[in-house]
């Protein structure tokens, strides 16, 4: 089963940190799909139920050196 | 004793991780301060390079972390140059300008991270209008529940001051509500019975009880800021160019380092254009533009599609306005009547009953008219107020037409008691062998001079009367007209009005040019048209005119609140039905293109002047490291102007 969660990082200063995390997000076990936003901070994820749990994804983003905060 | 020890590093773990960048940058800052001023005093050298490197790892810890996860997931920017320009310092003993990469650096990095902060949080001060409770009347009692869990249908209780905790539509109660966070209207607007009402909103004075039609994340106001968003995220071709461009630059200038130390042997030299070739300022300036832009459109009730749009949006040079409805009220009423060889009571009575079953909205006009009035009141006096069997301000009932033909763009033909009503413009009489009078001729003449519409009616083939609508030009339009005149854009107005009240409506509002009769097909075909020479807006209500503001280069629909087509479909979409708007929407999307090509223009201009400076040996490491970080704060600075633009 794939569902969508989001997630606001609000201390993104600069584009490519953006798509650090995008791209590190791309590699996590059970990712479908992602989408990371300089302009917002929005992060959108579409992941696989049965492999993932998405507070994993706030660990990578935090293991990137950004803040996660739950959308 | 116990609480106080272990609250105190609790409390102050907290503090430092909300405010960790900051308190980073000030720690490696003073560090560098301290190193840098005992470095002059003799003797403590090796203190001033061990305070001076601890500066650098300080402030440079999080830089390199997040250098190392762009190195490891093939995204090379600034925190891998940052990084590698600090650790070559450091290894050829430049330890003060090692310090001082990393502290602006991290100084930099805090104040921008605080001012997206603020953009990026913008949208969510709009979302925390809407109240989380709601109070709703289940089973005849009242019940405090939580707002999203509102069912379509059932009715809320909203109490002045409160805010709407969900869309619907008002079913007792008048009160003034005020619609500043949805439609960006300072004055209230008065609602009652049957209005539509939107979550967010506040009501001021009286209680409503209100019908429920949306909650959750289905109220306008969530369409309203999920659609913002997109906007927001959408890239430009500019950007998306830049961004590619990116891509490369950063291993460019990594290559160009080394092949610099390779030629020159300057160690410095190479570190320093590591830095100095940090694409900051070029990858950072558009977005924050834009972002900008779409936020400060958004708080004043101005949806704008970002990216590609609103490029596009910036060349605006034509603007054309459908008439009814945008540069009119789009209320048509009764202005007069003239009986020939009538009353003109029975005119207007004939005309009503053959346009009863009609869904036009001049036949809404002609028949609200009959109703109402116990003798066409016309301006002037004309006519004259007749005895009637009920007194004024009871309403007439209308008897049905027997038959009733709608001819699409001309009017109704009708029959009634045996007779032949015809009720429409000059082609349809023509079209019906039915001959105009001169008499008859002047008297439209003369009231389409006046820009109002005039409207046939024949009994049995002979005109009886001539019914005149008139559909009230907005106050602001003149006004709208000369500011987009001063912007240096040109305007136009099409309707499907004839010549002589095209003519008048354009000469009130000061309109450059005008099409008159046109059908719905041909308004797509003028703007078509139009569009060859110039970048065009089209201004309509967003539903009859939906294919030319489709067609148009930039569609901008007027009075989006209530229909939600327009806000998903539309170019631009001003959520109240406010034509003033209009200029500001169409200057703020041309000062956004200026802004961002202003600050690619900062961007480049740095980098050159930067590059310049290190080939000549007067800029340094640390020195460009500040007027880097000075350029990138410059141009976040030049895009937040749009933010109270």
């Amino acid at each position: 089963m794939s569902e969508t969660t989001q997630f606001r990082v609000l201390d993104f200063d600069c584009p490519t940190c953006a798509s650090t995390v995008e791209r590190a997000l791309q590699n996590a076990a059970g990712v479908e799909r992602v989408e990371v936003h300089y302009a917002t901070g929005r992060v959108e994820i579409e992941y696989d139920t049965t492999v993932v749990d998405p507070e994993t994804f706030a660990q990578t983003i935090e293991q990137q050196g950004y803040t996660p905060q739950r959308a | 004793m116990i609480d106080i020890s272990e609250r105190l590093p609790t409390e102050w773990y907290r503090y430092y991780a909300k405010h960790r960048t900051a308190t980073i940058a000030a720690t490696s800052g003073l560090l560098y301060a301290g190193g840098w001023s005992i470095g002059y005093f003799a003797g403590l050298d090796t203190a001033s390079v061990a305070i001076l490197i601890l500066a650098a790892v300080v402030g440079g810890y999080d830089i390199a972390r997040q250098g190392y996860h762009e190195v490891r997931n093939r995204t090379l920017g600034i925190k891998t140059l940052v990084t590698l320009a600090a650790i070559g310092a450091i290894a050829i003993g430049a330890y003060w300008e090692a310090a001082a990469v990393v502290f602006l650096f991290s100084l930099g990095s805090y104040l921008e991270g605080r001012t997206m902060r603020k953009t990026r949080t913008a949208l969510q001060e709009l979302l925390e209008m809407t109240p989380d409770t709601a109070t709703v009347r289940r089973d005849g009692e009242l019940k405090e529940v939580p707002a999203r869990e509102v069912e379509t249908g059932e009715t809320v209780v909203v109490k002045p001051g409160e805010k709407l905790p969900v869309d619907g539509e008002v079913r007792t109660g008048e009160s003034a509500v005020n619609q500043a966070p949805v439609t960006g209207e300072s004055a209230p607007v008065y609602k009652t019975d049957g209005d539509e009402v939107y979550a967010g909103t506040i009501n001021q004075a009286g209680s409503l009880e209100v019908r429920t039609t949306g909650a959750g994340s289905d109220t306008t106001l969530q369409r309203i800021i999920r659609r913002v968003e997109q906007a927001q995220e959408a890239q430009s071709s500019t950007e998306r160019l830049i961004d590619r461009f990116a891509k490369y630059y950063t291993p460019g200038v990594i290559a160009l380092s080394i092949v610099a130390f390779a030629v020159t042997r300057n160690a410095m030299l190479s570190l320093t254009l590591l830095v100095i070739g940090c694409p900051g300022a070029l990858v950072i300036g558009p977005p924050v533009s834009v972002v900008s832009a779409i936020g400060n459109a958004a708080r004043n009730g101005v949806l704008m599609k970002g990216g590609e749009h609103l490029e596009t949006a910036g060349t605006i040079d034509l603007v054309a306005f459908d008439k009814t409805g945008t540069l009119t009220r789009g209320e048509p009423t009764v202005a007069d009547v003239e009986g020939f060889g009538v009353e003109d009571r029975e005119a207007l009575t004939l005309a009503a009953v053959a346009e009863k079953k009609s869904e036009h909205h001049l036949a809404d006009a002609i028949v609200e008219a009959a109703h109402e009035r116990p003798a066409a009141v016309a301006d002037g006096g004309t006519v004259a107020v007749e005895e009637t069997a009920s007194p004024p301000g009871e309403s007439y009932s209308i008897p049905d037409p027997d038959e009733f033909d709608v001819v699409a763009g001309k009017g109704v033909v009708a029959r009634h008691d045996g007779r032949e009503i015809v009720v429409g413009n000059r082609t349809l009489l023509d079209d019906c062998d039915v001959e105009v009078p001169a008499d008859v001729e002047e008297h439209v003449r003369e009231r389409e001079q006046h820009g109002e519409t005039a409207v046939l009616v024949a009994d049995d083939a002979a005109v009886v009367g001539v019914v005149a609508i008139r559909d009230e030009l907005r106050e602001a339009a003149p006004g709208v007209i000369e500011s987009l005149r001063a912007a240096g854009v040109e305007t136009a107005m099409l309707t499907g009005d004839n010549k002589r009240v095209a003519t008048a409506a354009a000469e009130a509002v000061g309109i450059d040019d005008y099409r008159a009769e046109l059908l719905p097909e041909d308004k797509q075909a003028i703007v078509e048209e139009l569009g060859e020479d110039h970048t065009v807006a089209m201004v309509g209500d967003g539903i009859n005119d939906a294919p030319s503001l489709a067609t148009a280069d930039v569609g901008i629909a007027m009075g989006a609140a209530g229909t939600d087509t327009a806000i998903e479909t539309a170019d631009m979409a001003l959520m109240a039905d406010d034509l003033g708007h209009i200029p500001y929407a169409v200057t703020l999307s041309k000062a956004t293109r200026r802004n961002v090509y202003e600050n690619v223009a900062i961007a480049i201009a740095t980098v050159a002047l930067l590059l310049a400076g290190v080939l000549t040996s007067y800029v340094t490491l640390a020195s460009g490291m500040l007027v880097h970080e000075a350029s990138v704060l410059a141009v976040i600075g030049n895009g937040m102007r749009l933010l109270r633009y």
